[in-house]
């Protein structure tokens, strides 16, 4: 039995996100004329085919699967620390993740030239897990939901203020796109690189979504989840491994983007009004792709032709969202 | 035939190497409520929480339904034995009904969808605690007699043949506390659940028990059935109370 809210407001984020979609893809610096637009997107060859296909499909893409995988990340890591304000930029997971592929960005330069996908998202996942595991080990000794994040905060600054130090003091031809990335941003993603995100993200999301029945139980607390016969342990690593991956694909190709992780979930619950994660994984999903690509069209439209950083419009659209979310947590605190 | 549920022998508990409470012997049988009294600090909620199975025992045995503890698996585990804990839960957006449906979960397929059956048996619990008013509220919204409650609604839909509750009544005022109790002492005649519980309330412990153990710096310092525990010399004893304070407030 599916409840009635669950259902439109399923059927109106499809709705919204297909939508935003063609916004994305009809708007930009160069004006294309609607039957031209359509023809392109029907394989026909115009003088719109290449911008469409080549720059603005993939990006779009890029911000729809990223953008969920961020929100969806997000709501792992919040779910895995009982604290609705952590996520992947908090936590200083994405500016680990950060890190490591600058460096290895500039090591490998000299050696194999310029890096390929792959090895960017492994060293985006290691930089990710170091970071976690930063966190994991001071969340032991801090019981503090609002310490934790400060701490999160805190690493995060030391990677980037260590990465753009290295980004500075590079000199190397094969590293000019290092400086756009690590600003953040959803353009220069190839069609290539598309796949490769799809398929990474499709995984960890099915993944997620399998662990929609443990999760559930593991929101009453752990004693009560144990109690149920839920592998603790197990699941524990499971939600660290797979909101790593996710913000690890995001970090590799887009850069760090803020507040995603945190924002999204949030207004998806309140749209939904449930917490119940088979309805939660998928909508916190839909719900990332939409607000990234929103987030992305404003990026590269107001101020046209120059681009903003993803980041700088999610964190205006984002940053409020964890202010709410912090004020009215102190009133239920009080209420008891 | 010999119907016991549960029962320990020569049992030690505690966290590591350290001892908390040591020789707890008990048996406990279909339908009957065991309830550990004593002090504050005396280790009844670390024998609770080893007999649930969230610590592992330091020695002797438990055996639940013919079989030692450390054979049961986790999901088997859950089947058996559900428990109504101390430690307050705050989850977000989640109706009390909601609640009593993570009960279901030993028993729901790989997504934790609710059969039919399932809403029947959420449905029954719900009448059991009579929480029909309060169901559909949320859970953050309702009083701590309520959410007891429907805590223990979730651990019925656990369908247990052990049910394990730590100071169950502590927060509630005394219509809850009876309350409560009554929905406890019919569970367990009922159903034929074994009950084993801790509790502050002596006068309340001393009408529900089948059995009472008292507990003591990590000892069993008394057992038997309340009529003979239940004296004032006991009790003076069991809590160091001295007899003028005892005669002053009890008496």
């Amino acid at each position: 039995m599916i409840k009635k809210r669950t259902a439109v407001m399923f059927i109106i984020l499809t709705a919204v996100m297909i939508l935003t979609l063609f916004m994305n893809l009809f708007t930009g610096s160069t004006d294309i004329s609607f039957s031209d637009f359509m023809a392109a997107l029907s394989g026909k060859e115009n003088s719109a085919s290449d911008i469409l296909l080549k720059i603005r499909v993939p990006r779009a893409l890029a911000a729809l699967l990223l953008g969920g995988a961020l929100a969806l990340s997000g709501y792992l890591l919040q779910t895995f620390f009982h604290n609705p304000i952590a996520g992947p930029f908090v936590l200083g997971v994405s500016s680990g993740a950060k890190l490591v592929v600058a460096v290895t960005m500039i090591f490998s330069a000299g050696i194999f030239g310029s890096l390929s996908s792959a090895a960017m998202i492994v060293s985006a996942f290691v930089g990710s897990m170091i970071s976690l595991g930063f966190v994991l080990l001071v969340s032991q000794k801090v019981k503090q939901m609002s310490m934790l994040v400060v701490c999160g905060v805190m690493t995060g600054y030391i990677c980037s203020a260590v990465t753009d130090f290295l980004v500075t003091f590079a000199d190397d031809t094969n590293i000019v796109n290092l400086h756009d990335w690590s600003m953040g941003t959803f353009s220069g993603t190839s069609m290539e690189n598309i796949k490769l995100i799809f398929l990474f993200v499709l995984v960890s999301f099915i993944g997620s979504f399998l662990l929609s029945k443990p999760i559930s139980a593991y929101m009453l607390g752990e004693s009560y989840a144990k109690n149920m016969g839920v592998n603790i342990k197990l699941l524990r690593a499971a939600l660290i491994v797979l909101s790593g991956l996710l913000s690890a694909a995001v970090t590799a190709f887009a850069g760090p983007v803020s507040f995603v992780g945190i924002a999204v979930p949030h207004i998806i619950r309140g749209l939904f009004r449930t917490s119940k994660p088979l309805v939660m994984i998928p909508a916190c999903f839909m719900g990332g792709s939409i607000f990234c690509m929103l987030c992305d069209m404003i990026a590269r439209t107001v101020f046209a032709p120059t681009e903003l950083s993803i980041s700088t419009v999610t964190a205006i659209f984002g940053a409020p969202v964890v202010i709410i979310i912090m004020l009215n947590r102190k009133r239920g605190e009080m209420n008891g | 035939m010999d119907n016991t549920l549960i029962s320990a022998e020569k049992l030690s508990v505690g966290y590591g190497r350290k001892i908390i409470a040591e020789g707890i012997e008990f048996e406990v049988k279909q339908g009957e409520i065991l309830t550990l009294i004593g002090p504050n600090g005396a280790g009844k909620s670390t024998v609770l929480k080893t007999l649930a199975g969230y610590l592992k025992k330091l020695s002797g045995d438990i055996v639940i339904d013919s079989e030692n503890i450390e054979k049961i698996s986790e999901k088997e585990m859950a089947k058996k034995l559900s428990v109504v804990l101390t430690e307050r839960i705050r989850p977000e957006l989640m109706s009390c009904r909601e609640i009593v449906e993570t009960g279901r979960y030993p028993y729901t397929g790989s997504f934790g969808l609710l059969s039919e059956a399932d809403r029947e048996i959420v449905e029954k619990a719900i009448e059991t605690v009579s929480m029909e008013d309060f169901a559909e509220k949320d859970f953050g919204a309702v009083s701590d007699g309520q959410r007891q409650r429907v805590m223990l609604a979730r651990a019925i839909c656990q369908e247990p043949d052990i049910l394990i509750l730590d100071e169950p009544t502590s927060y509630l005022d005394i219509h809850h506390k009876i309350q409560f109790l009554e929905i406890l002492r019919n569970l367990a005649k009922e159903k034929l659940i074994a009950v084993i519980m801790s509790m502050h309330e002596l006068d309340f412990a001393e009408k529900i028990s089948d059995y009472v153990l008292c507990i003591k710096s990590g000892k069993i310092s008394l057992s038997g059935t309340p009529d003979k525990i239940f004296t004032s010399e006991n009790i003076m004893e069991l809590y160091d109370i001295s007899e003028k304070l005892y005669h002053k407030y009890f008496g």
